[in-house]
């Protein structure tokens, strides 16, 4: 189409800015950092895999990097668990309450994590509301030690990420076709039978999507890994931060940092294989 | 097809007018302004309710104080090269070494300091007048610890199981905790095996160790621990919030350092920076910190010892000057290995 | 048969209701906990506070090195914004509606900030502009937040040119107008509302950024995120709570306003 060809024609011209401000701003930064990861020292740049060796090498610092990586993948199962239900159910409500329930979501995205995790500072604490409630409920009779631990970071991430969770999700529910719901309903299935069959199937692109970004953002929460976590739990982010600003070992923070990038990105890699993998099954 | 007109002409026009507003200085006060470090806790309170206002009557500028620990601004101020983040350095003994070997900082100019010499003569340093002393002791809360402990040893009492409080080694409360229990466990300046022996028996009682001190002032303000190694200062701070906590000197005695302030080099205002030095040796000044809650140990000699410092720790500047310090010359090039060792051992 | 699909209906009314419900209460209780905190009248941080008062809003007025910092951060955003609108729409314009497999390659690489962790990013920003000597400046800080900020004009300006009908564009070049004009007065009003939307995202993204405020920023450029970290992480303070109700407060506001003019919750659906 005549239109078409006029795009692709005489606009990639206007890609330029930005690709030449990313090339500036984004991609030489990066290589930069990469460049550093090979330098012996923050003084000596002879070139060495010395600093890759270091952290692979060493039981300590894997544990960290594993332990941000398992960390991710809790609290994005947590999001999950909660955060399905919640968009499943925003599709089913009217455009008014959609829009309120909208707010609610989006609301902690815009607020700053800084904000976000104090709150929960007040709340996870021996005498915080959590704790309170619950033995007010009678569930525990001493307080459960919820800060500086990692189901207290689990929980945390899981909310202050949520709505990255629950937005792709909604928008992925909404393109369905709802006659499909009542189609399966009209032949018999029963709610879960639904859910299982064919909303879930049909909701994979958004559930994948969701879990990249909330799997991105829960493993390089900095904020949160040090207010909640504290000094016991040790996490990628913490660790890089404390190499590169208070030991100045500018070369070892970049090869973490490289080992960082390239672990996110691997897990992401997975996680968009299974989506594929899964839509290839349903739809043959 | 006119809404969405408007729109686009006002947002724009408010976008170019935020934008010019803000091509303005990066300040929303005209007025000099200067970027000095302080310590977390009651230093930086003392600071801003103190100090600061102090400063600016006495020459008009405002004060920026970025909250750093002694040895974090060694290292921000070794990586700036020559263009430090701030003027004036606060740092406790061992990093005023460091200092002066890595050419951080610059000798004293007394001349420009009028308030100097009103400094008792072990407080006068070249390289900058040490402006107090900080001690520590064993913290706990008195509503659950009814006699103050008297032994470091109480840490490891059984009863005090999943209670006990521990400080991050980043911090100079964690070296100095580090080095008088390794000193009465039997261990010297060079080996440390009996401190690490003694805190891997200590940590089936400890509840948390803080990451840093704010998160250290929640565990005792959320009654998480009930007994601790501490500030004395930072033990007086929160007292003044209402948060019940003492401290108590071991009967193997005080444990102290002295902390001092510097003129960087580089400083983008050097003279500004070395009038706000002078205004922390003031005895005017230094008295009103002696008062509660920050219990600044002073450092002029005009100025008299009152309250909670001749209480806890000693009744004349003579008494003061007793307490014990460390050979920091020899701990200080330890101290990276101290924390590996520290986060591989405890901390998990 | 009936019965049947009654057990089935409710068991899945309750499960899905209430996780549902967790779910927004857990979204919802912790800044509304964090809001009536910060009206205690006492220096400590506990739930439900003992009394209530102003003092520590009030404090926040003299809390002079807070304000500065705000304004840098509101400068730093605004200017973020700017620049990301400038390039972010320019470049959706060209990619939006290309099936080109350099406009695919261009949008993935666009969008690869969202997925890198920004840390990684704010550190190797952090050697980078020290070696060109922007490091610690507000122009550093600008060009690595409009980095990580543009993705969502980009985004969201490609989400709205994509609903655009093709036929309008052409039906204004048939009239004879030219493409500014075109752009101008036919396509910029219509994607207007999704460009707004992506901005207000991108600047309330730059006015919260941590991970490269954190390398970036130092005592002479402090930024509001990375004060308030460092005074919770040094001390027991209660106005970093009444701060924190101010921003709750401001975004909920701002928000209201994008609903209003730019319809915010349809942009984002």
């Amino acid at each position: 189409m005549a239109g078409g060809s006029a795009d692709e024609r005489g606009e990639w011209r206007l890609a330029l800015p930005l690709a030449a401000f990313f090339l500036l701003f984004f991609i030489a930064p990066l290589a930069v950092l990469a460049a550093w990861s090979f330098y012996a020292a923050t003084e000596t740049h002879t070139l060495t895999l010395a600093q890759y060796a270091k952290f692979l090498g060493d039981r300590f610092t894997l544990g960290i990097l594993w332990n941000t990586l398992w960390l991710g993948v809790e609290a994005t199962l947590v999001c999950l668990v909660f955060g399905y239900p919640l968009a499943w159910l925003a599709i089913r409500l009217t455009p008014r309450w959609q829009a309120a329930l909208l707010f609610v979501v989006i609301l902690p995205i815009l607020t700053s994590v800084v904000v976000r995790t104090f709150a929960w500072i007040v709340m996870l604490g021996s005498q915080g509301v959590i704790n309170k409630t619950l033995i007010a409920i009678g569930l525990i009779d001493t307080p459960l030690r919820l800060l500086y631990t990692e189901t207290g970071v689990v929980m945390v991430l899981a909310q202050v990420q949520m709505p990255l969770m629950v937005l792709p999700i909604m928008a992925t529910l909404m393109r369905v076709d709802r006659n499909l719901f009542d189609a399966s309903a009209s032949l018999g299935a029963g709610a879960w039978r639904t859910l299982w069959k064919v909303t879930l199937p049909l909701s994979i692109p958004g559930i994948v999507a969701g879990c990249i970004l909330v799997y991105a953002a829960c493993v390089t929460a900095f904020v949160t890994h040090t207010l909640i976590g504290g000094a016991r739990l040790i996490y990628m982010p913490l660790y890089i931060y404390q190499q590169a600003t208070g030991a100045n070992d500018w070369p070892f923070a970049a090869a973490m940092s490289v080992i960082f990038m390239v672990a996110v990105l691997f897990v992401v890699y997975l996680l968009n294989l299974l989506g594929r993998t899964s839509k290839g099954q349903i739809y043959g | 097809m006119n809404k969405p007109d408007m729109n686009r002409r006002t947002l724009l026009a408010a976008g170019l007018g935020m934008g010019v507003a803000a091509a303005f200085p990066t300040r929303l006060l005209a007025a000099e302004n200067l970027v000095v470090a302080t310590f977390p806790g009651t230093w930086n309170e003392a600071q801003t309710k103190v100090l600061a206002p102090y400063f600016k009557k006495r020459t008009g500028a405002s004060v920026t104080a970025t909250i750093k620990l002694a040895h974090d601004q060694v290292a921000m101020l070794a990586a700036a090269g020559g263009n430090p983040p701030f003027d004036v350095a606060i740092f406790d003994d061992p990093q005023v070494l460091d200092a002066v070997k890595q050419g951080l900082i610059v000798e004293y100019p007394q001349a420009k300091s009028p308030n100097f010499k009103e400094l008792l003569p072990q407080y006068q340093d070249p390289w900058g007048p040490k402006i107090s002393m900080q001690v520590i002791g064993i913290g706990y809360n008195p509503k659950r610890v009814k006699t103050p402990p008297k032994s470091w040893d109480d840490l490891l009492d059984p009863k005090y199981k999943g209670r006990v409080g521990l400080t991050a080694l980043n911090s100079q409360l964690g070296i100095a905790f580090l080095v008088e229990l390794n000193r009465i466990k039997g261990g010297t300046d060079t080996n440390f095996d009996p401190a690490f022996k003694a805190l891997k028996a200590l940590l089936p009682n400890v509840g948390a160790i803080g990451a840093n001190l704010g998160a250290y002032a929640t565990l005792w303000q959320q009654e998480e621990i009930d007994i601790a190694p501490y500030n004395f200062n930072f033990v007086q701070t929160l007292k003044g919030k209402g948060v019940p906590v003492e401290l108590s000197i071991p009967e193997t005695g005080a444990v102290g350092w002295r902390t001092s302030l510097h003129l960087v080099k580089g400083a983008k205002d050097p003279d500004l920076a070395v009038q706000y030095i002078d205004s922390s040796l003031a005895a005017d000044l230094q008295t009103a910190l002696e008062q509660a809650p920050y219990s600044v140990i002073p450092t002029n000699g005009k100025v008299q010892l009152t309250g909670e410092i001749t209480r806890t720790l000693g009744k004349t500047h003579a008494d003061l000057a007793k307490i014990r310090t460390v050979d920091w010359a020899v701990i200080n090039p330890q101290r990276g290995a101290l924390i590996e060792q520290f986060n591989r051992e405890i901390s998990k | 048969m009936a019965r049947r699909i009654d057990a089935d209906a409710l068991s899945f009314g309750l499960a899905i209701g209430g996780l549902a419900s967790i779910a927004v209460v857990f979204l919802i209780a912790p800044t509304l906990i964090l809001l009536i905190t910060s009206f205690t009248d006492s220096e400590s941080l506990k739930f439900p506070p003992s009394g209530y008062s102003f003092r520590w809003y009030a404090a926040l007025l003299d809390a002079h090195q807070l304000l500065d910092a705000a304004w840098n951060s509101l400068v730093v955003a605004v200017w973020t914004t700017v620049l990301s609108v400038i390039l972010g729409v320019t470049a959706a314009l060209a990619i939006g509606r290309s099936r080109a497999p350099w406009a695919k390659a261009l949008d993935s690489l666009f969008m690869s900030p969202l997925l890198l962790p920004a840390l990684a990013f704010g550190f190797g920003a952090l050697i980078y502009f020290n070696s060109i000597g922007l490091a610690q400046s507000m122009i550093g800080l600008i060009f690595g937040h409009t980095a990580v900020c543009v993705p969502f004009v980009l985004r969201n300006s490609i989400a709205a040119l994509s609903q655009l009908n093709p036929a309008m564009q052409e039906a204004s070049e048939s009239l004879g107008a030219g493409s500014l004009y075109t752009f101008r007065r036919v396509t910029l009003p219509l994607i207007a509302p999704g460009v707004g939307a992506g901005s207000f995202i991108a600047f309330m993204s730059s006015f919260d950024n941590v991970p490269v405020s954190l390398f970036l920023s130092d005592a002479r450029t402090q930024m509001l995120p990375i004060h308030l970290w460092e005074i919770i992480e040094t001390n027991l303070d209660v106005r970093t709570a009444a701060a924190s109700g101010v921003i709750v407060v401001a975004t909920l506001v701002l928000m209201i306003l994008a609903e209003r003019f730019a319809g915010l919750t349809k942009q984002l659906r």
